[in-house]
C-alpha cells in the first residue's frame, strides 16, 4: 500500500488549555521529540507542531494503524484514555488541507494572526534537522507556506488589527504615518495600557511614564524602556505628546475639557491621539470633539476589534477556496508520486529487454549491408516479442476469463493497435505486415 | 474622424477608465482593480501627449489660448502625480490612491479645453514676454494647487474616518493624516509664489492689452481671492501653526477659486488676459 499523510492532534477547539499545557513541547526540545516520535511510532516521516493553541503530529506511513499509534504516543505522558474525545484525526487530502489551513491561520483562534506561520515554519525546521522530513511532508509544508503567502496576499484575512495594542498602533500609524521619535505618554499603571505603550515604543516612539507615585513611574519606565515623569507634569507633557494612553484607577477625569483647551493652544494644532483604557474613564468624552484630537475609549477599541474580526471572517471564505484548490493540486501530485515506482519499473524492464537483444546482435554485424539489415530486423522482431509477450499473454488470459476491463485497458494503452486494420488494394482486410515481410 | 479627434477621444476614454478603477479601488479596496487604475493612467498620459503633439504639428496648439493651456495643464497634473506616486512608491505606497481625486480634475481640464469657442489673436503691438511668463507660472501653480486639493480631500476623508472611528475600508487605503498635511503644505508653498508671479504678470498684461479696461474683472477677482486664501493659509501655518482639517478646507476653497477664474476665461472669447 502507498504511503499517505495523516494528522492527529488536539487544538483549542477540541480541548481545554489545562490539557494542552501538559503536552507542551519547548522549542529547544522539538527536534528530539520528533526523533522519538518517528522511531517509537515507526513512521516514514514525522513533524510535530506544538503551540499554545495546538499540538499536532503529522506523519507519513503506509500502515493504516500509524495514526492510532501516533495518538497513543501523544497520550503516553498523561495515561491511556486521557485524550479521549479531545483529538481529531485526518488522512490523505483532508490532512493536507488541514496543514494548509493551519499555516494560513484559518484554524487559529484569531483568524489571520501572523504568529502561527512562524510556529509552523519552526516545526518544519526542527523536523528537517531531526531527519523527520521525506518527499511527502517536505512538499506538503513547502506548499503550506506558499498557500499561506497566497492567502495573505490575495485576501484581506490579515487586515485590520484585533487586539487593543495593535489597534492602538494601527491608529497611531494612520494619524502620524511614522512613529519614529513620536512622544507617547503612558498615564497610570494599567496592564493593557502598558502593553499598548510597549507596542508603540517598538515602532520607534519615545515613551514617557506618568504616575501619581514617582516610585511607580520610575519602576514602570524601567520595565517599558521609557522616562519617568510626575503626574503634575501632565499639562506640559500633553502639550508635547503625540499619543497619550490613560489607564489610571482615578474616579474622576484626569484629562478634562478645560485642561485640553489649554493644551491645544500650546500644541499649535498638531494632531493628538488619546487612548482611554480606564474604567471609569480618565478622559472627558467631549475632548474627542475638539479639532485635531482623536479620542478612543475601551468601547471604541472593542468595536473596532469586532468590526475587524467580522471583516476577517468574510475574507476567510475566499481563503478557504484557495486552500481547497491547493489541496486538490497537492493530491494530484501525490497520486503521480504513487505511480512513480511503477513507471520507473516499466522503463527499466523494457530497457533491460532491449539492451539484451542489442548486445546479442551487435557482434553479428559484419559490415555487409544486406546481412546487417537482416540481423537488425531479427533483433527488432525479438525485441517486440520480448516486450509484448507477457502483456499479450495476460490480455489473452483476461479475455478467456471475461475480464473486459483488462482488455479495455490494453486497448487504451495501445490505441493504434485497436484501430481497424487498413484494407489492401484488393479490398481484403490484412493485418499490418511484420518488418521482415516488408522487404521488396 | 480626424486623428486629433481620435486621440482626444482615446485620451478621455483612458482617463475615464483609470478614474473608474481608482474610485472603485478607493471604495471597495480590490487590489487588482487598484493596480488596473494605476496602470491605465500611464497609457492615458501617453495618449494625451500624442494628442498634444498632433495638435502642435497641426498648428492648433498655442499657449496663448486658454483651451490649450488647460489641455497642457491637464497633462502636467497627471505627469506630476505619476512622478509623485513613483517617488513615494516604496516609502508610502498609499499615496497612489490620490489618483482617484486627481484624475477627475485632469479629466475636467481636458474636457473644458474641448469647449473651444475660438480666441482672438494678440495684436502685434502689445506682444511681450509677460504673457508666456504669466501662462507658464499659472499652469505650474495651478498644477501644485490641484495636487494640494486632492491631498486636502483625502485629509478630510481620512480625518472623518478617524473621528467616526471607522477603521476598515477607506481608512486602510488612504495615507496617514500627518503625511497628507505635510504634503499639502509643501504643495501650497510651491504654488503660492507661482500664483503671486501669475497675479502680478496678469495685471501687467491686462494694462498693456487695454489701458482703459476696468481695474478688475470678476474672474480676476477670483484669482485675487485664491491668492489671498493661499497666502493666509501659509501665514497662519507659519505664525500660528494652523494645520489639519481647517487648512485642508482652506486649500479646497482656494483651489475652487482658481477653478472659477479658469472657467471665467474659458467661457469668454478674446485674447488671454491676466488674473
Amino acid at each position: 500500500m502507498a504511503s499517505d499523510i495523516f494528522v492527529v492532534g488536539l487544538s483549542f477547539r477540541t480541548s481545554p488549555v489545562a490539557l494542552r499545557e501538559k503536552l507542551a513541547v519547548p522549542s529547544a526540545e522539538l527536534a528530539d521529540a520528533i526523533t522519538r516520535l518517528k522511531s517509537e511510532v515507526a513512521l516514514d516521516e514525522a513533524l510535530l507542531v506544538a503551540t499554545c493553541n495546538r499540538v499536532e503530529v503529522y506523519g507519513v506511513a503506509s500502515d493504516p494503524s500509524a495514526a492510532a499509534r501516533a495518538k497513543s504516543w501523544l497520550e503516553k505522558p498523561l495515561g491511556a484514555g486521557a485524550l479521549a474525545g479531545h483529538t481529531y484525526e485526518q488522512t490523505g487530502k483532508e490532512a493536507v488541507r488541514h496543514a494548509f489551513r493551519v499555516a494560513s491561520s484559518l484554524d487559529s483562534m484569531v483568524v489571520g494572526e501572523p504568529q502561527i506561520l512562524g510556529q509552523v515554519k519552526d516545526a518544519y525546521a526542527a523536523a528537517s534537522g531531526a531527519g523527520g522530513l521525506g518527499t511527502l511532508l517536505d512538499r506538503c509544508f513547502a506548499r503550506a507556506f506558499a498557500v499561506a503567502k497566497r492567502v495573505r496576499n490575495e485576501t484581506g484575512i490579515a487586515s485590520g488589527a484585533v487586539s487593543v495594542s495593535s489597534i492602538a498602533c494601527d491608529l497611531a500609524l494612520g494619524i502620524f504615518g511614522d512613529l519614529t521619535g513620536k512622544r507617547v505618554l503612558l498615564v497610570g499603571a494599567g496592564k493593557m495600557g502598558e502593553s499598548a505603550a510597549k507596542h508603540l515604543a517598538k515602532q520607534g516612539a519615545k515613551l514617557f511614564v506618568l504616575n501619581r507615585s514617582r516610585e511607580r513611574a520610575v519602576e514602570l519606565a524601567a520595565a517599558c524602556g521609557g522616562e519617568p515623569r510626575g503626574i503634575a507634569e501632565l499639562p506640559s507633557e500633553l502639550a508635547l505628546a503625540d499619543v497619550a494612553i490613560c489607564s489610571t484607577s482615578s474616579d474622576r477625569f484626569v484629562i478634562t475639557q478645560d485642561l485640553m483647551k489649554e493644551v491645544l493652544r500650546a500644541r499649535r494644532h498638531r494632531n493628538l491621539f488619546l487612548i482611554d483604557i480606564a474604567v471609569p474613564r480618565d478622559i472627558d468624552p467631549r475632548v474627542g470633539d475638539m479639532d485635531g484630537v482623536f479620542l478612543y475609549d475601551v468601547d471604541d477599541l472593542g468595536k473596532v476589534a469586532q468590526e475587524n474580526m467580522a471583516a476577517r471572517k468574510r475574507e476567510a471564505d475566499a481563503a478557504e477556496k484557495i486552500v481547497d484548490g491547493e489541496a486538490r493540486d497537492f493530491e494530484e501530485w501525490r497520486k503521480q508520486q504513487d505511480l512513480k515506482p511503477l513507471i520507473i519499473g516499466i522503463r527499466q524492464h523494457v530497457h533491460a529487454q532491449l539492451t539484451s537483444e542489442l548486445v546479442k546482435t551487435l557482434p553479428r554485424l559484419t559490415g555487409d549491408k544486406e546481412k546487417d539489415r537482416a540481423a537488425l530486423e531479427r533483433m527488432v522482431e525479438a525485441m517486440v516479442n520480448k516486450v509484448v509477450h507477457h502483456p499479450v499473454a495476460e490480455v489473452k488470459r483476461a479475455s478467456e476469463r471475461g475480464e473486459v476491463e483488462v482488455v479495455n485497458a490494453a486497448a487504451k494503452l495501445f490505441p493504434s493497435a485497436s484501430a481497424e486494420p487498413k484494407a489492401d488494394a484488393t479490398g481484403a482486410s490484412t493485418p499490418s505486415p511484420a518488418p521482415a515481410t516488408r522487404r521488396s | 474622424m480626424s486623428l486629433i479627434t481620435l486621440l482626444f477621444c482615446l485620451t478621455v476614454a483612458l482617463y475615464v477608465a483609470a478614474w473608474a478603477a481608482q474610485a472603485l479601488f478607493l471604495v471597495r479596496g480590490s487590489e487588482p482593480i487598484g493596480r488596473a487604475g494605476a496602470m491605465l493612467l500611464a497609457p492615458a498620459a501617453l495618449a494625451h501627449i500624442a494628442f498634444l503633439a498632433v495638435s502642435v504639428s497641426d498648428g492648433g496648439a498655442r499657449l496663448s489660448d486658454i483651451h490649450q493651456v488647460l489641455a497642457f495643464g491637464s497633462l502636467l497634473l497627471v505627469l506630476a502625480f505619476l512622478g509623485t506616486a513613483w517617488a513615494y512608491r516604496s516609502r508610502l505606497p498609499r499615496v497612489s490612491v490620490l489618483g482617484a481625486f486627481i484624475t477627475p480634475i485632469s479629466l475636467l481640464f481636458i474636457l473644458l479645453a474641448a469647449f473651444h469657442r475660438g480666441v482672438g489673436t494678440v495684436p502685434d503691438d502689445v506682444r511681450s514676454m509677460v504673457l508666456p511668463v504669466h501662462i507658464i507660472v499659472n499652469v505650474l501653480g495651478e498644477t501644485a494647487f490641484a495636487l494640494a486639493f486632492a491631498v486636502a480631500i483625502a485629509y478630510v476623508l481620512q480625518e472623518r474616518q478617524l473621528k467616526r472611528k471607522k477603521l476598515t475600508g477607506l481608512f486602510q487605503r488612504l495615507p496617514p493624516l500627518d503625511v497628507l498635511d505635510t504634503l499639502g503644505f509643501r504643495l501650497i508653498s510651491v504654488g503660492f509664489p507661482l500664483l503671486s508671479i501669475g497675479v502680478v504678470s496678469g495685471a501687467l498684461w491686462a494694462v498693456r492689452l487695454d489701458p482703459g479696461a476696468p481695474p478688475i474683472t470678476i474672474a480676476q477677482a477670483f484669482g485675487l481671492l485664491a491668492w489671498l486664501m493661499f497666502g493666509g493659509l501659509l501665514l497662519l501655518r507659519v505664525a500660528a501653526g494652523w494645520r489639519g482639517r481647517r487648512a485642508a478646507i482652506g486649500t479646497m476653497l482656494g483651489f475652487l477659486c482658481t477653478c472659477l477664474l479658469l472657467v471665467g476665461y474659458v467661457i469668454r472669447t478674446g485674447p488671454v488676459t491676466g488674473g
